[in-house]
């Protein structure tokens, strides 16, 4: 039970950013639903898996996929670009915090000499970055690498 | 179909304006290319080739022995998907000869890419930082902080970007501003962990899109592409940071590393 509130206060926080940042990308008006719901439901299982002990990168990679899969339905049923939907709904699973802290060390590095510890906070910060941005769009992509290859999605 | 030589002209162009309002409005490459190869064709054309750069489109149509090839200049529009989805409607109404070439001329050409009010806009971004002070674990005092700081942020970004500005001195000075006044909550003390508001203020300066359509260019082949919207969103990134980096310096205040 605790679990579960947990995870319905997660999709809540989760859907306000992607409604957010769709509305910076000029999403149109009748697709901000899905990407309300798109958000609430990529990151609110990426939640589920995190704490069923999955690393960030996998539940990241699950999340993305299973978005793009919803994403692909959507698209043939609306007939519209695939992007305009996932790239929203995906938004708040960002690691943007991380790719801030590791610029921001790179520059204290600069400033204030070599020291192993800042060394470490750049590589993991780095390093999390790079998998888990990789991993979303590899994720978001995953219906036209595998079924559609060549062909047009709508 | 028999097309003449003027007829042949008279497509590659609307092909390739097509192609062009796409890849303005932030489209990735593989749509680009398919949705602009698929109106030629629909127009009559037997085949169309094309190369997409991060900033320039050359298309060439194939008709019989003819060929016709032209080139446009794409300047970033900035990112609109209302204007990709009305360009993929199109698309779609040719292919079911819904419509005619003059029809799909006009249409292209009436194309106009609608904006949301921006203080709609800057209201749900304060909300959508303040969500992420949330799952950084922060209280509602913090999600206040949060709220002002990157609504401001947001106030100053579309200002900036209205009097086109160079998009990287218009992240450095919004990541400046969000940082400064999320200090201000370090300062005075606000909440339990302030800090976690200067962390989630400057996340609506995060180039999620541009990262995204970079690796999804690469993955579908289209390195060149890949390469230099990857190269632009790391900039991005490294402005942004500069200016978190400058206001940590005058305030005194460490959100980052400690």
């Amino acid at each position: 039970m605790e679990l579960f509130t947990l995870f319905i206060i997660d999709a809540w926080f989760a859907w306000i950013p992607a409604v957010g940042f769709a509305m910076v990308f000029n999403v149109p008006r009748k697709m901000l639903i899905y990407c309300a719901i798109g958000g609430a439901f990529a990151h609110s299982l990426r939640f589920l898996l995190m704490t069923s002990g999955v690393p960030i990168e996998g539940a990241t990679f699950l999340a993305s996929s299973a978005m793009g899969f919803l994403g692909l339905y959507w698209s043939r049923k609306h007939l519209i670009p695939r992007p305009v939907f996932t790239v929203a709904s995906v938004i708040p699973m960002i690691p943007g915090g991380f790719a801030f802290t590791t610029v921001i060390g790179l520059m204290e590095l600069n400033s204030s000499g070599y020291s192993p510890e800042i060394m470490a906070i750049i590589t993991e910060n780095g390093l999390r970055t790079l998998f888990i941005l990789s991993a979303l769009s590899f994720g978001l992509a995953l219906p036209s690498i595998l079924i559609y290859r060549g062909r047009p999605i709508v | 179909m028999v097309l003449s030589r003027e007829e042949q002209i008279e497509l590659t162009r609307i092909a390739i304006k097509a192609g062009q309002i796409l890849l303005q409005h932030g489209a990735e490459s593989r749509l680009v290319e398919q949705t602009t190869q698929r109106i030629g064709i629909a127009l009559g054309a037997s085949s169309i080739e094309l190369s997409v750069s991060s900033d320039a489109i050359v298309l060439t149509s194939l008709f019989g022995e003819d060929c016709v090839t032209t080139t446009r200049r794409c300047y970033d529009r900035g990112i609109n998907m209302q204007m990709v989805c009305e360009v993929q409607r199109i698309c779609l109404m040719l292919e079911k000869k819904l419509l005619d070439i003059s029809q799909v001329k006009e249409r292209l050409n009436r194309l106009k890419p609608y904006k949301y009010n921006r203080y709609l806009v800057i209201f749900m971004i304060g909300l959508s930082c303040s969500s992420f002070s949330h799952f950084f674990g922060g209280d509602w005092q913090v999600y206040l902080t949060t709220f002002f700081a990157s609504s401001i942020a947001m106030f100053f970004r579309q200002e900036l970007a209205a009097r086109h500005h160079n998009p990287f001195v218009i992240f450095a000075i919004s990541a400046f501003s969000a940082t400064s006044i999320a200090s201000l909550g370090v300062f005075f003390e606000f909440g339990e962990k302030p800090q976690i508001a200067m962390a989630a203020s400057v996340l609506l300066l995060v180039p999620g899109f541009p990262f995204i359509n970079a690796v999804s260019d690469v993955l579908k082949g289209y390195i060149n592409t890949g390469i230099a919207r990857w190269v632009f969103a790391t900039l991005l990134t490294i402005s942004v940071s500069f200016g978190i980096v400058i206001s940590m310096l005058l305030t005194g205040v460490s959100g980052w590393i400690h």
